[in-house]
């Protein structure tokens, strides 16, 4: 019986199979693309594949606060995203389009990077807990045990938790990593396109515990390459990318605080808390969805947020989040490419949101428009903040002036 | 070296080696990095791409980017040539490649390009045999038929920049 059922499945698979469509999908960023603006060239931007050496780029053109520095902190890491500190100091750095994971150890000052995992499927989520990095893939969650001591011959990778892209979806397939203070791993699943209605457990934040064992912790969320859990409140806090192809002004991307479990965001609904999708919207109301704590900014790509709870910046930067904004494509005057400082009240309440590094801009109609592109900040353990840039495959490090 | 086989400056002169002048600096640096890591496989270009560096990659792709490109030798048929800018609009090829297929970034300037390499390429794609990071182009290829990518590999060669 079962044997029948499977060969007249694959038999009509087969026939499905031999459909022939009638003309080729357009590339998945082009989603939702109005016929009005069939004629707009807007594309997305390419990384450096092979990175680019600091030496052959602008990086004098860096601008930080009075009182802070910038510098060239480590480099020859392609498609650089995000960052993961080890107990003994080695900064473990993840990739989308290319399929390594690599190890910079510093020695002496000097910056070594190397490839410590090759093969994987856009490894692009990392944490470092108790000894052990944690690899967020396309399709799974991976540790790798000790790794600190056997950066030269990485174990082999253990599954903690598998088919979380079943349907290999062609939109927002990568995953960021967040550890919880409840020690669980904190990971979004993308929306699989630009404006589509996510299938179950798409457009979302997911959490795993050590068993495998997963659990939703917010929806309506298109795709959060970026989180972090405030360091009093132990509050979820993430960045959100919002849709492509409505205008130059809307919808912002947006930053959102988690204040209670199972938080809707609106997608594919309702945008930024208040603007109605143009396809979606009339089938909701804006008013059932949680809005967002701060509009970013639109087509600014916020990726990585982190509190800033170091030592080394003045008192005024305690509990500052710090958004790595990646910069524009779908928009005819480029914006982003900085990091940005978001100052918060006691009651947490956005009281300043400003820029914080500046210069890869280098002319907001060009294109390109850029030189490089902040993907993640990350706070070591001295207190200084790096920032990692996929474009070129470039850390920076940002410190107090002494 | 790799003028031996995509001749002098980066234009081709044989119909199954494709040519590299004036493509995009992305598009060659990509093409040498996939060779080298695996992702894109062929006898000739895997072991030369093995031995080079990133630095290496980067030169080579400053180098025949900015070379000038050949008028293309090939004469597309006069049927061909009609239905090709249709074609090339129904199976989105000037999405990514842009309005006269210069190609931008990491996408392969097509216009001009070698008859034989054309032809090659859309078919491993649509076999599932050409290697590629974001499998646009396997997708894309999967709507073409045989006569398809006659017609478009014969207009595309012929097409000048």
């Amino acid at each position: 019986m079962r044997a029948a059922v499977a060969a007249a499945l694959l038999a009509a698979f087969a026939a499905h199979a031999q459909d022939k469509p009638a003309a080729s999908p357009p590339p998945s960023w082009q989603q939702g693309k109005p016929p009005a603006l069939s004629e707009s060239t807007l594309h997305p931007f390419a990384i450096e594949l092979t990175g680019k050496a600091a030496k052959d780029l602008p990086v004098d053109k860096l601008k930080v606060p009075a009182g802070f520095k910038v510098e060239v902190w480590a480099e020859g890491m392609p498609g650089a995203r995000t960052m993961a500190l080890g107990d003994k100091g080695t900064v473990f750095v993840g990739t989308r389009q290319l399929k390594d994971v690599y190890a910079v150890r510093d020695s002496g000052g000097k910056r070594e990077a190397k490839v410590l995992l090759k093969g994987l499927d856009a490894p692009n989520g990392l944490v470092f807990n108790k000894g052990t990095l944690f690899v967020a893939e396309r399709g799974r969650i991976t540790r790798y045990d000790n790794i600190e001591a056997n950066l030269d011959n990485p174990p082999q990778a253990k599954v903690l938790v598998d088919n979380l892209d079943p349907n290999n979806q062609p939109g927002h397939f990568w995953k960021f990593l967040a550890l919880g203070p409840d020690g669980k791993l904190y990971f979004n699943i993308g929306a699989p396109g630009n404006i589509v209605m996510p299938t179950y457990m798409e457009a979302s934040i997911m959490r795993v515990d050590m068993k495998g064992t997963l659990e939703t912790v917010a929806l309506g969320v298109r795709n959060s390459v970026g989180m972090d859990f405030h360091p009093k409140t132990k509050e979820l806090w993430f960045t959100n990318h919002a849709r492509d192809w409505l205008s130059d002004e809307l919808p912002n991307d947006t930053l959102h605080r988690v204040s209670r479990k199972g938080m809707h965001f609106g997608y594919p609904f309702c945008h930024q808390g208040d603007t109605p999708d143009p396809q979606f919207g009339k089938q909701r109301s804006c008013k059932e969805f949680d809005a967002p704590t701060l509009k970013l900014g639109a087509h600014i790509a916020p990726i990585g947020m982190r509190f800033y709870s170091g030592k080394m910046f003045p008192a005024e930067y305690q509990n500052n989040i710090f958004i790595a904004m990646r910069g524009s494509w779908n928009r005819t005057v480029k914006q982003g490419y900085n990091v940005m400082r978001v100052v918060l009240d006691e009651n947490g309440k956005v009281a300043k949101y400003e820029p914080f590094l500046t210069g890869f801009l280098v002319n907001e109609k060009a294109d390109p428009p850029m030189w490089g592109r902040p993907n993640d900040v990350m706070v070591m353990r001295d207190g200084s903040l790096l920032v990692s840039d996929d474009q070129n495959g470039i850390l920076f490090r940002i410190s107090t002036a002494k | 070296m790799c003028a031996a086989c995509h001749g002098e400056a980066g234009n081709s002169a044989n119909p199954a080696v494709p040519s590299l002048a004036g493509q995009p600096r992305q598009f060659i640096s990509t093409s040498l990095y996939m060779f080298r890591e695996g992702y894109r496989k062929d006898p000739q270009m895997s072991p030369m791409a093995a031995m080079l560096s990133n630095a290496d990659l980067n030169d080579l792709a400053a180098y025949f980017s900015s070379q000038k490109p050949a008028p293309p030798r090939h004469r597309a048929s006069a049927e061909n040539a009609a239905a090709g800018p249709a074609l090339a609009q129904k199976f989105n090829c000037t999405q990514c490649h842009g309005p006269r297929l210069l190609g931008q970034q990491q996408i392969p300037r097509l216009a001009g390009q070698q008859l034989e390499y054309l032809r090659g390429q859309l078919r491993a794609f649509k076999a599932g045999k050409r290697g590629e990071l974001d499998g646009n182009m396997t997708a894309a290829a999967q709507a073409l038929t045989d006569k398809d990518i006659e017609v478009l590999a014969d207009y595309i060669a012929g097409l000048g920049g």
